[in-house]
């Protein structure tokens, strides 16, 4: 799947020093513009540290608020689509990438993302009843068991 | 697909200027559609697509599709690392599209890391009436840079098969620039970079 590709792409270690750098350096003067900010939230959001993806996205919702132009918009929210995707919260997810879909509807990229989104909450859901349904199992074999050293 | 058919897997880049119709052709050459509203590329898309090569063998090509847009000029660089061939593409309705084909070079050639990577120039968008760029000065700039060179559109579908078709072709002619997926991955591993390590540069294989 398509997206997949997307989710399974990492940042290299030495751009997300690079921006962070850049980051930093700003800070320290006290002006952080907004490209330097999404520069390294992009990197950040496709770090291999779960650390850094919250960081990535705590940037992005940041830069999200203070934004009033569509296509910066648009932008954002895919990536923190993309980001709670890599973290595997799903539901997160897929509100992001539906508030892509309300400004661009037939946005291929966002469809792709969302198919893949929804592909894994389905899966995670068959899981989850799986292990409910082995725990019931279980249960019911601890009660046969109990009856069973009952008549005993 | 069965896998075992694969003969190899390879990198392809498509860059350009915003708006010349890269993700168009792309969408062409895998699902065969054409979108009039097409969005602008956040970021980098994905798309997977097999072809045949000389004989019965297969090519998976693994296909990056960046976005021109300056606010993704900072991320798009990364995915320059290990292609095996490119697609610059240029608006033929658009000079200035033309134009930025000097700067795209000089990008490729920082951040690429195969330098024997095949590269393709497309002109694109020959359906369209007003004309800024002509054929020949199409030609002749693919010439200098020797690349591969053809004129298309994404509308009409003209010119957009070849265009994949004929950059796979030359990489698979390419002896050194892509490895068989059949030999087990660990081997082509070590040939990657420091192929002559082993035989000091004078063995012949
Ligand atoms: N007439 C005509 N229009 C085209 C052609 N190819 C693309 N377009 C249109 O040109 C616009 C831009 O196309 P895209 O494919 O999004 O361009 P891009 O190069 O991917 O742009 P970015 O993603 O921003 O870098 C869209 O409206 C397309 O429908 C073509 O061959 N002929
Ligand atoms: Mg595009």
């Amino acid at each position: 799947m398509d997206a997949e590709a997307i989710i399974n792409d990492y940042v290299s270690a030495e751009d997300l020093k690079k921006y962070e750098q850049l980051y930093i350096n700003q800070e320290k003067r006290g002006v952080i513009n907004e490209k330097t900010h999404f520069d390294y939230a992009l990197c950040l959001v496709r770090s291999k540290y779960t650390n850094d993806i919250r960081k990535g996205i705590a940037f992005l919702q940041d830069i999200l608020q203070k934004t009033n132009d569509d296509q910066s918009r648009r932008d954002y929210l895919y990536f923190l689509a993309v980001g709670y995707t890599k973290l595997k919260e799903y539901e997160n997810a897929l509100q992001y990438i539906k508030m892509v879909q309300s400004l661009q509807p037939e946005n291929h990229q966002a469809l792709s993302m969302e198919k893949y989104i929804k592909k894994k909450l389905t899966h995670e859901g068959l899981m989850g009843m799986a292990i409910i349904g082995g725990a019931a199992l279980a249960v019911g074999g601890l009660v046969g068991l109990g009856v069973a050293l009952a008549k005993k | 697909m069965d896998d075992q058919d694969i003969l190899t897997t390879l990198k392809i880049l498509i860059i350009g200027e915003s708006g010349v119709g890269k993700s168009s052709l792309l969408l062409r050459f895998t699902d065969d559609t054409f979108d009039p509203e097409q969005a602008s590329t956040i970021g980098v898309d994905f798309k997977v697509k097999t072809i045949t090569v000389e004989g019965n063998n297969k090519a998976k090509l693994a296909i990056w599709d960046t976005a021109g847009q300056e606010r993704f000029r900072t991320l798009t660089p990364s995915y320059y690392r290990g292609a095996q061939g490119v697609i610059l593409v240029y608006d033929v309705s658009s000079k200035q599209s033309f134009n930025k084909l000097d700067a795209w070079l000089n990008e490729l050639e920082t951040f690429a890391t195969k330098h024997d990577l095949v590269k393709m120039l497309v002109g694109n968008k020959i359906d369209k009436e007003r004309r800024e760029v002509s054929k020949e000065e199409g030609l002749k700039f693919a010439r200098k840079h020797r690349m591969l060179f053809i004129e298309a559109s994404a509308k009409t579908k003209e010119g957009v098969q070849y265009a994949f078709e004929e950059l796979v072709e030359k990489i698979i002619q390419t002896p050194g620039l892509w490895e068989t997926d059949k030999q087990g991955l660990k081997l082509s591993e070590n040939a990657s970079d420091g192929s002559y390590s082993a035989c000091g540069g004078y063995c012949v294989i």
